[in-house]
């Protein structure tokens, strides 16, 4: 016999309560008598101990046995029936790397899933199903024990968090499409409530873990070469700690810091003036049970300043930025964008045009055309004045607004989410938006030609604008599951994967997507090398602490009619109703006027 | 305004009563009740020789006949009765209410007090109780002095502790008459207690009656099952108690040997005794049982 929501059978340890009343109702009714002469004599018994022999009534072992049911069938149980068509979900993500003793989570995971396939039936088929890079069937078709097996010893977690996965639907959808007789999920994530087809069986318990949460290596400034890497460290336990953190180079480490991370909370640090290195490793000296978020990696810049790509029907306009230090520049015409390598650039301006697709790099959209998907542009207006502004922001800094006056502007009605920054009584000038860390910034007004001190309140803006980028195109690398992106290899590029696995990439291609593992990928192009700091994405998934629950009420029965559970709880119901006719019978006083404590205050 | 079991037609019944005594006592003036005097009443005592100046009406002519001598008859003096009627005004005595316990208590010793009063002899009433020391009413004599007596009766709320004997000993101090003492109580006190007061009462030479007098719930208290913590009356001393059939059973036992105890002693000291329930009927305790030990002629 089995439990459908076993949580309830906790109720049980709550029987003892139902003494209470009856303590209750046994504490001393003080009742005034005219003489205790007779009570003193020896031989009569007296109650004085507070403890002391409890009398219950029959009444009571019925109210228990009533109790009983009642909690064993909000336990939902069932008899099962040896099921032969089973799917076997494993949960192979990120947290799954958790050590639990000598084993690691997901060693426990296989050993449970053997456990499994070792009670199918000789007849009995399995599917196999894993989480990450997507919840997926490992075979097209139903699979025997032995293979299974052998499948199973051969998965290995990634480092991957969860997939956002609607579980009831998607359980619901396989039970119904392959009609199994029941599908076991093997996470480390608690479950909340079971269904008679759908087990969740959690490995794993909570635990206090330390993670570096970010970890970027960017310039100080747009004109000094100088380099600098943040880490941010979280703290998942429940007592502040202080941590070393060590900044290093391959084995090389090249500082250390102390770093105090209060109980449930974030801390960063700063290492400032890096040697220059091909790339770094950031590492916290903690031993908790997840190694794997205890690291973090992150490459310099490609670039000394920012690397502009301009894209303009104007080309002379966006030139005027050449006169900047720390800006190189390169300026395309529209119809040429389609075909251009886009890599290294940590700025895309489009001036009166718009791309076919948004660019993966932040972009600066001065006056887009009406078509782009990002604002609307309303109608020109001449000589607007700024009516309100975003302030403290790092764009609307040092800019006189009183004196900053667009010639030519047309308000802009934003299509996505974003930030007003500046807004004229016509309409929004200015607005921004970020998403997946890439900034983008939507102007209704020109800024271009750069005019210097002949202009300063654009001027300022100008600079507030590349600044703004800059500092929002560090090296952050990418999260572990996002594709690398990088310019169109030739013949024989290799990439080189942190586990040293070369893979040899088509020529023309230029995104690399299986990133299942954290830490420096190599695009080994024969005549150079470029370096990717892939790190954990969704740093939630190093929460141990406090794992998510899934939600599995309501996953839907296979509809097959034939479920390998035989419910029982609804005769359990059945049998508590006739206990409490019983009950009535025995006493129907109580039911009549509630349950009432003997109250005398003298004995009549 | 006599209470409720006082009507009439209770009242001329109980005239119909008169007090038994098996003692001879002194009276102060001519009444029913022998004396150990000889007098002039027409009941036959003895002989005794003729001595001169003695009354010749009173010589026996037919023994002078037959031997020659002369003899003189002596006869019986009646005198008046002494009654002492002692009633319990301890707090036990106003469980569970004075209603119930000392209100029948007090109709009792009325009851006895008429038929004295009725009879033309004399009652004194007493109430025992620790708060008020020797509290007693002045000789009564008489049927209309009835009102006096339940004046004085209800005159007192039962409190207090009781010691039997102290108690009765102080009243007895000022006793100068002996006759006929009435001790009502529910003698819910240690059986040695109560002998000692009622040899104290027998020192005295008084005839005696004992009623005890005891509530239903004193015979079966009505106590749900469960823990008690019971508090006495009287002392205000507490208990925890666990009561259920089987201590229901205990009590009732260790009350009818209490009971028994008091009661032989009382036959064994020639004392009438008597029980009574307080739901009971007054009017069939006083006419029937009453009678039936001997306290009535």
């Amino acid at each position: 016999m089995e439990f459908l929501n076993p949580t309830a059978l906790y109720g049980l340890l709550a029987l003892p309560l139902l003494l209470i009343p009856y303590l209750i109702r046994r504490k001393p009714r003080r009742v005034v008598f005219s003489s205790l002469l007779l009570f003193a004599q020896p031989g009569m018994r007296a109650g004085g101990r507070p403890l002391g022999r409890l009398r219950v009534p029959l009444i009571f072992f019925l109210q228990l046995l009533l109790l009983s049911l009642l909690i064993l069938a909000l336990g939902e149980p069932v008899f099962s029936v040896r099921a032969s068509n089973i799917a076997i979900v494993l949960d192979n993500s990120a947290s799954m790397q958790t050590a639990e003793g000598q084993q690691t989570r997901f060693a426990l995971a296989q050993e449970r899933a053997r456990g499994l396939l070792a009670e199918l039936g000789p007849g009995g088929k399995v599917d196999l199903y894993r989480t990450v890079p997507r919840f997926e069937r490992l075979r097209a078709t139903p699979l025997g024990s032995a293979e299974a097996a052998g499948i199973i010893s051969n998965q290995e977690p990634y480092d991957l968090a969860d997939t956002p996965t609607d579980y009831p639907g998607v359980f619901g959808q396989m039970a119904k499409e392959h009609k199994y007789d029941r599908i076991y999920f093997i996470t480390d994530h608690p479950a909340v409530g079971q269904t008679d087809i759908l087990r969740v069986l959690t490995v794993g318990q909570p635990k206090a873990n330390f993670a570096i949460r970010s970890f970027q290596v960017t310039r100080s400034s747009l004109v000094t070469s100088g380099l600098e890497a943040t880490a941010d460290v979280a703290n998942f336990s429940t007592k502040d700690e202080r941590i070393k953190i060590a900044l290093k180079s391959g084995a090389t480490i090249i500082s250390t810091k102390q770093l105090s991370v209060a109980a449930g909370s974030n801390a960063s640090v700063t290492f400032e003036g890096l040697p220059a290195r091909a790339y770094y490793e950031a590492e916290i000296d903690v031993r908790d049970a997840l190694p794997l978020d205890n690291r973090g990696f992150g490459v310099p810049p490609p670039s000394q300043g920012l690397r502009i790509l301009g894209v303009s029907p104007r080309p002379q306009a966006l030139m005027s930025l050449r006169s900047l230090a720390g800006i190189s520049l390169d300026v395309i015409a529209p119809n040429e964008y389609a075909n251009t390598d886009r890599s290294g650039y940590g700025l895309e301006i489009f001036h009166f045009s718009n791309p076919a697709v948004l660019p993966q790099n932040p972009a600066l959209f001065v006056l887009p055309p009406d078509n782009n998907a990002l604002a609307d542009p309303g109608n020109p207006v001449s000589s607007t004045i700024v009516s309100s502004w975003r302030e403290p922001h790092p764009l609307t800094r040092y800019v006189n607004f009183a004196l900053f006056r667009p010639a030519y502007a047309r308000p802009l009605t934003p299509r996505t989410s974003g930030e007003a920054v500046i807004e004229s009584p016509a309409g929004i000038l200015a607005f921004a938006t970020e998403s997946g860390g890439v900034r983008q910034l939507v102007l209704g007004f020109d800024v271009f030609p750069y005019l210097g001190r002949q202009n300063l309140p654009v001027s300022v803006l100008t600079l507030n604008i590349l600044d703004w980028f800059f500092h929002g195109s560090g090296g952050t690398g990418s999260a572990t599951g996002e594709p690398l992106t990088f310019g169109i290899t030739q013949q024989g590029t290799v990439l080189i994967t942190p586990r040293d696995e070369k893979i040899a990439l088509k020529p023309g291609s230029n995104r690399f997507s299986a990133t299942l593992f954290q830490g420096i990928y190599q695009l080994d192009r024969g005549t150079h090398r470029e370096l990717f700091a892939v790190n954990l994405g969704n740093r939630s998934e190093s929460n141990l602490s406090e794992p998510t629950p899934i939600e599995v009420r309501g996953a839907q029965s296979s509809g097959s009619g034939m479920s390998a559970l035989f419910t029982l709880w609804p005769y359990l119901l059945l049998i508590s109703l006739l206990l409490l006719f019983v009950e009535w019978f025995v006493s129907p006083g109580r039911f009549q006027t509630g349950w009432q404590p003997g109250h005398h205050k003298t004995a009549r | 305004m006599l209470p409720e079991p006082f009507t009439p037609q209770f009242l001329s019944q109980l005239e119909t009563l008169r007090l038994r005594t098996r003692k001879e006592f002194l009276g102060s003036q001519s009444g029913n009740y022998s004396s150990p005097r000889r007098g002039t009443s027409l009941e036959f005592a003895d002989y005794r020789r003729y001595t001169p100046g003695d009354d010749l009406r009173y010589l026996d002519w037919g023994i002078y006949a037959r031997s020659d001598r002369l003899y003189v008859k002596l006869f019986r003096e009646e005198v008046d009765l002494f009654a002492y009627v002692f009633v319990d005004a301890s707090a036990s005595m106003a469980f569970p209410s004075s209603r119930e316990k000392f209100f029948p208590a007090s109709h009792i010793a009325a009851a006895l007090s008429y038929v004295v009063l009725a009879n033309h002899d004399h009652v004194k009433l007493h109430l025992l109780g620790s708060s008020f020391a020797a509290a007693a009413s002045p000789f009564y004599r008489g049927r209309r002095r009835m009102t006096d007596c339940i004046q004085f009766m209800t005159s007192r709320e039962p409190d207090g502790p009781l010691e039997l004997a102290r108690s009765l000993a102080e009243h007895l101090r000022r006793l100068r008459r002996p006759g006929k003492a009435i001790l009502i109580s529910d003698f819910l006190m240690p059986a040695a207690s109560v002998q000692q007061g009622l040899n104290l009462l027998r020192a005295f030479n008084l005839d005696i009656a004992v009623i005890q007098v005891l509530t239903r719930q004193e015979v079966d208290p009505p106590f749900a099952r469960g823990g008690l913590n019971l508090v006495d009356s009287e002392t205000h001393a507490e208990m925890r108690f666990q009561w259920d059939a089987g201590a229901r059973r205990d009590y009732q036992d260790r009350l009818a040997h209490h009971n028994s105890q008091i009661r032989s002693f009382c036959h064994q000291s020639g004392i009438h005794y008597s029980l009574y329930i307080t739901d009971r009927e007054l009017d069939n305790f006083v006419f029937a049982t009453l009678p039936a030990i001997g306290l009535f002629k």
